[in-house]
């Protein structure tokens, strides 16, 4: 299923339920629900939060097959930000010395089975896959 | 949605989903904490990156003073979060009874 978003962290409850619906029908556990909507959402606000200059929609899919869960996130007019590289996340130094900087992509690459990014033309698509069990 | 106040035991509850929409929501609150505290996350299901960073900004502003926040009955979705995160080592967290 495809639907469009708006480009606003307002928009995260809508994407919940819209992902909750499927995975839902599905019977997909909780086990696979939590990653698949942490995922999304931290790709979500990552495309928010660095293409500041486009205000165009971002489009979602989900597909639910044998089991897997298989997430689509595209955005148009925007510049390239691969979020398979290395987030950076500095997750052992002491605490004076922590940032929050790249925790999300940090998570997002602990807590999926698949990840890859294609850009073209302009054109950012990130997919990502969760497996059960 | 997501709420955050003081219980009658004086540990701050929070419940439902702590995500990007609800980080003003969250962060106002925890800029009036000035002394140690305990999160209650019994009620909390979802925490994302946007959460985490509300939680790390609070807990260095309070070890300026000697202070922490110190988080109770988290799930086990949520403390794998903080687990990946590195958290566990600069909080003191504790997971929900099953």
């Amino acid at each position: 299923m495809h639907r469009q978003f708006a480009r606003d962290y307002d928009s995260l409850a809508a994407i919940y339920e819209f992902a909750e619906e499927i995975l839902a029908a599905n019977e997909i556990g909780e086990a696979v629900r939590f990653p698949v909507h942490l995922a999304m959402e931290e790709l979500f606000t990552n495309m928010v939060k660095y293409s500041p200059d486009t205000d165009g929609d971002i489009g979602v899919d989900v597909v639910v097959e044998g089991g897997a869960v298989t997430v689509t996130l595209t955005e148009d007019d925007v510049d390239e930000f691969d979020v398979t590289r290395p987030s950076g996340a500095d997750t052992t130094s002491p605490l004076a010395e922590r940032t929050p900087g790249g925790l999300g992509l940090h998570l997002l690459h602990n807590i999926v089975d698949k990840l890859e990014y294609d850009y073209h033309n302009r054109r950012s698509r990130v997919i990502f896959t969760k497996e059960s069990g | 949605m997501f709420e955050i106040d003081y219980g009658d035991d004086g540990k701050i509850k929070c419940s439902g989903r702590l995500d990007a929409s609800q980080c003003e929501k969250a962060q106002s609150f925890m800029d009036d904490i000035a002394d140690t505290r305990t999160l209650d996350f019994s009620g909390l299901e979802y925490i994302s990156s946007a959460g985490l960073g509300i939680l790390l900004k609070t807990q260095k502003r309070l070890a300026e003073s000697g202070a922490a926040l110190k988080i109770t009955n988290v799930n086990n979705h949520i403390y794998d979060v903080f687990r990946y995160s590195g958290f566990n080592a600069i909080f003191d967290i504790k997971a929900k009874e099953q």
